[in-house]
């Protein structure tokens, strides 16, 4: 007892608390305890440590619990052996027990330091430095911040000439947009004479998706009020206005606040903390006109009356408001002013670039993750706003420009991410700094739409004074609608450029003079937009919803009719989806497996939920409808054609040819058909009797084909020239580029499409047991799930980025991970090392990433001296692939790309530079996708036949009636929230051991849940 | 109210720095809930409005509630920053009725941090 009374008077450095809970006691805490008091006796810490036993805490899932003070570290699930760990680490060393901390269940993450969130790390908070951290309605916490602690030292150490010399040394642009020196405004308008000056602050803030001047307002309205004293003592002026939209109520409201509660503490009024100084601000609400916010309407709206601009000069500083000096500057530029004269012009000039100080303010909205207002140095890049304060797009969508400065301003596109944001550098890009709205746009934006919006806008604000800006503007905006509504003309795009350069050439003021800048800007960097909607009366990006039925259709490479399908499944007339399947694709269930699905993309069900399974309805429908018969067609006509290649594309040309009653041969140097359908991609994403069935089809129509037939080997290339009509030339690509490093001769190394041909051709390959599988893409994956299955112990893909840049499909990389493929990411090999000429290993080394490429993507550079080897015995390096066209070198005139592809003549798509020769597939556009190949069939088969016709002076070809299938309309009123159906696939630990197809289909009921979530965006609202 | 002079500002910024320091203040805990047209959009009001009434329910004393503006991250709104005496400040983020006596109850009152709703900790 003696010993116990001493030891509660004593002080101990550290306590370990147990819980003796019911909980805890059930699940071992007294073991814990003595298992601490017998490493606290042993390591002689009886003075320092006391141990105590405490009552039920809560958290009894999670006991023993043993809370450590004086951290207050709570250690969860201790068993007596952590004892020593604990006593040890903790107590003796300082070091927290990682392992025994709490866990948050669902994302097992750490809660990062604010400044560890790439959206705060990378900004440098001037203008915004209290956001957040003070009650915008207090001044004393505006005070205890510095607050007007540069007004006074304005006010009682400095001379209007050092204020103007301060500001000018700080090179502070006006942010409003012009960007003109705001030391140089004020030393024009101080020395201006008069005695009567004024000073504007301009809140008219107007561009759409700009929010910093009203954030400002609202978050620190005495930083801008501030600011405006020290410009006001500077010029020598003692009223200011401040110009704020009415649409800013909680602006004006705070800002109404703050000049009250300055005037009660003399920071405004007469003689201004003691200086003798005089100045009053009030607030001037503008009823929302856009052109408001350029300074002569604006003054003229402070007046009294209409806001119109005025020609300049004279300029604000000698004849402002009421025909006096007047300093006019925006919100962001006064809320610096404070900071600058109390840190110092050069302070402030010590960031930014050389022609850019400081920092700017954006206002990051669109297509982006992180929305929210930015501040960052100026000549932070475009591409580091958006993808790393801003977090990149979201959905896993594709950058493809931001827009910057408003309605004056343009658009950066993905090849230009390295810009800074640098006045100059902007200009030269082709837009402006503007006041800093940025919105950023995805893959799915339609230029030409984004141009319209713009000139919408700016022909609804335009103020009517001036010809060029009140007519010009809407002329160019009936232009736009019209493109964007299929009624474009050839030479409408120069006609805007011709009409852009009037009006920024005659406009009054700054709204017309820029309004052109969307369009010219979006025509420099997207004129195939453009061209696309006049010349082929197609949205790419399927908005502009007079040029398509719906967007899902829009963006298949062959039209697939989408809507139609879907609605027949969900009729239940599978027979009659199947025939529309077939009316544009001859591939439907190799494509209802392996397509890349760019109708999911577009889906607009994407944006409430999740697109529609489009592909799995589509492989539905093959695996559950009867086949339709096919009939031969009779050959009707004299010509021959001769398609060489077996693949997708040269199989849909020779049907589509066989269809029109050509006599078709297809030469294929392989045993069997199907190209990369057949030697490029594995059973288990496409089962061979699924192919054969669809090709089966075409042999059906009367196609004549020739396996183990090589051109150029077997047959001379001249002589299929000489004997057939049209020749097309579609040979894939069946190269893998080489890596270009030492040891890629040694055996075991492969290249990819060379192993997969190597397997589906079924030569036995012995894989290693550990197998390095190089490359991002699509062969990669599907390299390194072969290797799997072939038995290989373990397998790894190097690649030299990061996992979402990969050009794999994103689940093929997720169901490779499943399977056990290791990835090893920002990793590139520089040696294949072989003993006796056999791989032992390779040699890597680590990347980092820089700036962006043309693609969009981080350029990934080698990190010096991180070279490491991984020991394997097998190489297949997938980086690329190519065409084998030597036997095109005979001088017969095809000509050939620099990058190893078929030419073909501008204008057309299929025919190469010999008349009677075409071209198509990957063999033309390098390797693509099977639904672009059979695009690429079908544009040959309409070329070939055209060609043929136009040389007989035949009429062109008529496709014959087609037998009309009724769609029934069936539309939910309500649509509820419901994920896409999964499709039910093999286990990974199981797939693994066959080459059985992994994925199983829907079944009925899952088909008809997902064809009921299609919201029909095809069809018109009545 | 008297007119300032200069020596006034620093006495007055003394004084609001002792008395927002929770440390100082008297005050164990201090809410501030970001009030800019985003925050106020996204329903930072109805989140004020649980907060005050959850604190005056529980007739606590030493939690101040004060509002701020927007910090910037305007997709995340409606924010809370929760800073307990001695502890690094805690921003949580779409914030809604519920999360906010759920924050009161268990980090506010019960000092347990609820992760869940954690943006970030620490100043920016």
């Amino acid at each position: 007892m003696a010993q116990e009374g001493r030891d509660r008077m004593k002080m101990f450095r550290s306590h370990i608390l147990l819980c003796g809970g019911t909980g805890c006691q059930s699940s071992g805490s007294s073991e814990v305890k003595k298992a601490f008091a017998f490493e606290v006796e042993r390591r002689d810490l009886k003075d320092e440590v006391q141990i105590v036993e405490t009552g039920c805490n809560g958290f009894c899932a999670q006991g023993p619990i043993v809370v450590v003070y004086p951290e207050g570290i709570i250690y969860m699930q201790v068993a007596p052996e952590d004892a020593a760990e604990v006593v040890e680490e903790h107590i003796l060393k300082g070091r927290t027990v990682e392992r025994l901390l709490y866990r948050e269940p669902v994302t097992e993450e750490v809660i990062p330091y604010m400044n560890d969130i790439p959206f705060f790390g990378l900004q440098e908070l001037r203008v915004l430095r209290n956001r957040g951290l003070i009650d915008a309605e207090k001044i004393e916490e505006y005070i205890a911040r510095d607050g007007y602690l540069g007004a006074a030292k304005a006010l009682g150490e400095m001379t209007p000439e050092q204020i103007i010399e301060e500001v000018k040394k700080s090179g502070l642009p006006g942010r409003g947009g012009g960007g003109f020196p705001a030391g140089l405004k004020w030393e024009f308008a101080f020395k201006s004479p008069g005695d009567v000056k004024y000073v504007l602050c301009n809140a008219d803030e107007g561009d759409p998706g700009a929010f910093m001047d009203r954030s400002v307002l609202e978050a620190d309205p005495h930083a801008v009020l501030e600011g405006m004293i020290i410009a006001a003592k500077a010029i020598g002026a003692h009223q200011g206005y401040i110009y704020c939209r009415a649409e800013y109520p909680l602006a004006v409201h705070r800002l109404e606040i703050a000049i009250t509660q300055a005037r009660e503490y003399g920071l405004l009024g007469d003689d201004i903390l003691g200086s003798g100084f005089s100045f009053d601000v009030e607030v001037y609400q503008g009823a929302g006109a856009f052109v408001c916010g350029e300074e002569t309407a604006l003054m003229a709206s402070i007046e009294g009356r209409r806001g119109m601009p005025r020609p300049r000069p004279p300029f604000p500083a000698q004849k402002g408001l009421w025909g006096r000096p007047t300093v006019l500057n925006n919100v962001e530029s006064f809320a610096n002013i404070a900071q600058i004269i109390l840190r110092g012009g050069d302070w402030y000039a010590s960031i930014g670039t050389e022609g850019s100080k400081g920092t700017k303010v954006f206002a990051l909205t669109g297509d982006v993750n992180n929305i929210g207002l930015v501040e960052v140095p100026m000549g932070t890049t475009i591409g580091t706003i958006v993808f790393d304060i801003g977090g990149g797009i979201p959905g896993g969508r594709k950058f493809k420009a931001a827009q910057i400065g408003g309605p004056s301003g343009g658009c950066i596109p993905i090849q230009h991410l390295n810009i800074p944001t640098d006045y100059e550098a902007i200009t030269e890009a082709g837009a402006i700094m503007g006041s800093g709205g940025l919105i950023v746009m995805d893959e799915n934006a339609c230029m030409v739409d984004v141009a319209r919006f713009f000139m919408d806008f700016c022909q609804d604000e335009s103020c009517g004074k001036c010809v060029p800006c009140r007519e010009g503007t809407k002329k160019m905006l009936n232009i736009l609608t019209d493109i964007c509504e299929g009624r474009g003309r050839e030479g409408d795009i120069e006609l805007l450029e011709e009409l852009a350069a009037v009006i920024k050439n005659a406009a009054l003021c700054g709204l017309g003079q820029t309004a052109p800048n969307p369009v010219l800007s979006t025509i420099r960097y997207f004129r195939h937009e453009y061209e696309a909607h006049i010349k082929a009366k197609r949205c790419p990006a399927s908005v502009c919803s007079a040029l398509f039925k719906s967007p899902c259709q829009n963006i298949c490479p062959v039209g697939m009719d989408v809507p139609d399908y879907i609605a027949l499944v969900r009729a239940g007339r599978l027979e009659d989806a199947y025939k529309v399947l077939l009316r544009t694709n001859p591939f439907p269930s190799v494509c209802g497996r392996v397509c890349d699905h760019k109708c999911q993309v577009k889906c607009r069900r994407g944006q409430l939920d999740e697109s529609i399974a489009i592909r799995s309805l589509k492989r539905f429908i093959t695996d559950n409808a009867p086949r339709p018969k096919i009939e031969p067609v009779p050959v009707s006509r004299k010509e021959e054609i001769a398609v060489v290649g077996g693949g997708p594309a040269g199989l849909t040309a020779a049907r589509d040819l066989a269809g029109r009653g050509y006599s078709v041969t297809v030469f294929e140097e392989l045993p069997h058909l199907g190209g990369m359908l057949r030697y490029g991609i594995p059973d288990y994403r496409l089962p061979r009797d699924v192919l054969e069935r669809e090709i089966d089809d075409i042999r059906s129509l009367g196609v004549r084909f020739r396996t183990n037939t090589r051109i150029g080997r077997d047959i001379p290339f001249e002589d299929v020239h000489k004997e057939y009509d049209a020749v097309y030339l579609a040979i894939g690509a069946h190269s893998s580029q080489r890596l270009g490093i030492e040891g890629e001769d040694l055996q075991g190394v492969y290249g990819g499409v060379e192993f997969l041909r190597q397997l589906n051709l079924g030569n036995g390959i012995e894989v290693g047991s550990r197998v390095a599988v190089i490359g991002g893409g699509n062969t990669a994956i599907d390299a390194a799930r072969s290797t799997l299955r072939l038995g290989a112990g373990e397998v790894m893909i190097l690649y030299r980025r990061q996992k979402q840049d990969m050009p794999a499909w994103l689940e093929e990389v997720e169901a490779a991970e499943d399977e056990g493929v290791k990835m090893h990411l920002l990793v590139a090999p520089t040696e294949i090392i072989g003993v006796k000429g056999k791989v032992v290993g390779i040699r890597c080394q680590r990347m980092r990433l820089e700036d962006f490429d043309a693609s969009g993507r981080r350029r990934a550079v080698p990190i010096e001296g991180s070279e490491f080897v991984l020991d394997v015995d097998m190489v297949v390096a997938a980086v690329g692939q190519t065409s084998d066209l030597s036997f095109l070198t005979g001088g017969n005139g095809v000509s050939v790309t620099r990058w190893n592809t078929i030419e073909v003549i501008e204008g057309v798509r299929a025919m190469t530079s010999v008349a009677g020769i075409f071209a198509g597939g990957d063999a033309v556009s390098g390797p693509a996708t099977v639904i672009e190949a059979i695009a690429a069939g079908q544009q040959a088969a309409s070329e070939i036949d055209a060609y043929i016709r136009e040389k007989n002076g035949e009429p062109p070809y008529r496709p014959p009636e087609e037998q009309r299938i009724d769609v029934p309309v069936i539309i939910d009123d309500e649509v509820e929230e419901q994920p896409q159906a999964k499709m039910s696939e093999i286990d990974a630990r199981e797939r693994i051991r066959s080459f059985a197809e992994v994925e199983l289909g829907y079944s009925q009921e899952e088909a008809m849940r997902e064809a009921c979530r299609c919201l029909r965006c095809d069809v018109e609202e009545q | 109210m008297p007119k300032l002079k200069v020596e006034d500002l620093k006495k007055i910024k003394e004084e609001v720095q002792r008395a927002t320091s929770p440390r100082e203040g008297g005050k164990r805990v201090k809410a501030t809930v970001h009030m800019g047209t985003c925050g106020i959009a996204s329903g930072a009001r109805k989140v004020l409005n649980a907060l005050v009434t959850a604190v005056e329910e529980e007739g606590v004393q030493d939690v101040m509630v004060t509002t701020s503006g927007c910090i910037g991250i305007c997709s995340k709104e409606p924010l809370v920053t929760v800073e307990v005496l001695g502890e690094e400040p805690i921003t949580y983020y779409q914030m809604d009725e519920n999360k906010m006596r759920q924050v009161f109850k268990r980090h506010i009152l019960g000092g347990e941090m609820q992760r869940q709703f954690a943006l970030a900790k620490g100043l920016e």
